[in-house]
């Protein structure tokens, strides 16, 4: 589709005078950690991001979160700054679903930008699959979908992806197995990753056979549930100079958002919701400067495998139903056409929104990603999504600064 | 009428009272904007089209419509629905040109394709509460 965004060249001018960027990350250890709260994991994420940058703690004077699945908190950002000990000049908390992370970079490019702040913790952390009660899981899907006119219905969290998925396959005539190949790639990857949940190898056969959720979606269709934290630093280029920050830094180089419905019932059609993901990708990449051949590797968010088939293809990098076909041909795995998520990403590392995917982008742009590294390092898109393939963002980072 | 009803009950907002009061009475009613003629689900205090009106009207529906989606679901979203696997969630083009999310209902889930033709059942779930369903139409 062609666009006209309002502001893109300004827009593209600040980012190459300002040069907003990503100068330390960290995740803690994922998986099931019954023994550690939502702040706990806010506060080693955190810390962990700040001595990756090789900074002070006292020179964050920004603040950006999210929410909580477990403990649930009117003012996120505010709870966790009082809890991790921190007085912040500009603070936010994002909560876009799984559109968060990504918007999380933007959102503090933003404060950066308008001198809100200079250096800005982004952090998340949650302790979903130890602390969430089974009334917080039906709490949930009840956020998710209408609580008046779809709630009543039975519809679970699966379930509403699936119902996306099964019109997919109807509309491209493609099959379950297209579906399952995104989780076997996922998988691929999540072996070569240390801090990766599910390494075992896993065969689309797997994926059918295991058992069926939603039809059409299978358990391996599912992303995990998992406790753990992540953060990122974001600031200039001048900055971290300044700062004496010595680790490669990765450079925003264009962000955009895109909107398609809350409810599904809303929903006209699939293309509803490509042209929201293209409206996201398109306002990225033109800020950017960049087409989809540009990119070398693509971080899209997989809580389900039909959310990967839908961004790829809505982002424009391969024709809409061809997605399903790319990724049975494993053409998403490392060293082949475009590689996905080479942590495993939601599907297989850990699930914590899109954070692990900023995290990932940013270590194969430093090229510090170790057996997963991309040969060609150059430009990464990582794109979120939130509610039911509703609420679309995307960040391109680049290894240089834009120019 | 179901002695015991644990499932979730509709969240009401007072500008579905209409809504409820006509499926309570095996009604099926859409809302329409009376400036622009549209109809719109699900309904809302202003109508969601560029023209923000207030002046809303209730239109009795045929309540016929087809499959747009569906899914089998294996697994309820809660205890509540133990025994009910494998039901029909779906998303209904109504004939309007809406969409309604509902079951499928009195049916062999495996026989429901996209594009199958439905038309509205109600189901009184508690004394104070019918829900639409749909049902193959024969």
């Amino acid at each position: 589709m062609s666009h006209n965004f309002p502001g893109i060249k300004e827009t593209r001018e600040l980012l190459k005078k300002k040069k907003i960027v990503i100068a330390g990350v960290g995740e803690t250890e994922q998986g099931k950690i019954p023994d550690k709260s939502s702040f706990h994991f806010l506060s080693e994420a955190s810390k962990l991001a700040i001595n990756d940058a090789g900074i002070k703690k006292t020179d964050v004077d920004g603040l950006v979160t999210a929410f909580s699945l477990v403990e649930n908190t009117f003012m996120h950002c505010t709870t966790f700054a009082d809890y991790f000990g921190m007085r912040p000049n500009f603070f936010s908390s994002v909560a876009v679903g799984g559109a968060t992370a990504v918007w999380m970079v933007a959102e503090a490019a933003m404060a950066i930008a308008s001198g809100q702040a200079e250096t800005v913790l982004c952090v998340r952390g949650d302790n979903t699959l130890s602390g969430i009660s089974s009334s917080g899981m039906v709490a949930l899907i009840r956020e998710m979908c209408h609580a008046e006119f779809e709630f009543p219905y039975g519809l679970t969290t699966p379930g509403g992806y699936a119902l996306a998925a099964q019109r997919y396959l109807h509309d491209f005539n493609n099959r379950p197995e297209h579906l399952a190949a995104v989780a076997v790639t996922m998988r691929e990857h999540a072996a070569m990753k240390e801090n990766a949940m599910n390494k075992d190898p896993l065969t689309v056969e797997d994926v059918l056979e295991s058992r069926i959720i939603a039809e059409p979606l299978h358990k391996y269709d599912c992303s995990i549930i998992s406790d753990g934290g992540a953060a990122f630093i974001i600031t200039t280029e001048d900055k971290a100079k300044e700062l004496g920050i010595e680790k490669p830094l990765a450079y925003l180089w264009g962000m955009g958002q895109g909107y398609s419905h809350q409810y599904l019932t809303s929903l006209q059609d699939l293309n509803q919701i490509y042209n929201a993901i293209d409206h996201s990708g398109q306002k990225a990449f033109q800020t950017a400067g960049i087409g989809v051949k540009d990119v070398n590797m693509a971080y899209l968010y997989d809580c389900f495998t039909i959310t990967v088939l839908l961004t790829l293809e809505g982002l424009g990098f391969v024709p809409k139903g061809d997605g399903g076909p790319f990724a049975l041909e494993g053409r998403m795995g490392l060293g082949k056409d475009l590689p996905v998520n080479t942590n495993g990403g939601l599907l297989s590392q850990a699930h914590l929104g899109a954070m692990h995917h900023v995290v990932e982008a940013t270590l194969q742009l430093r090229g510090e990603a170790g057996q997963r590294q991309v040969e060609n390092n150059d430009v990464a898109v990582v794109h979120g999504n939130g509610g039911i393939v509703s609420a679309h963002s995307t960040v391109v980072l680049g290894k240089e600064p834009l120019s | 009428m179901a002695e015991e009803y644990n499932k979730p009950l509709p969240e009401f907002r007072p500008e579905t009272k209409p809504y409820w009061e006509g499926t309570k009475k095996h009604e099926l009613l859409i809302p329409k904007s009376k400036t622009t003629g549209e109809s719109f689900f699900y309904p809302r205090a202003l109508s969601p089209g560029d023209d923000m009106t207030d002046d809303i009207e209730w239109v009795k529906s045929e309540g016929r419509g087809k499959v747009w989606t569906f899914s089998i679901h294996h697994m309820g979203p809660s205890k509540a629905y133990k025994g009910d696997p494998p039901y029909i969630v779906a998303l209904i083009e109504m004939n309007e040109g809406v969409k309604m999310m509902s079951n499928v209902i009195d049916v062999d889930v495996y026989d429901v394709h996209v594009g199958m033709e439905v038309e509205v059942v109600f189901d009184d779930v508690t004394d104070e509460v019918t829900l639409p369903k749909f049902k193959p139409v024969k």
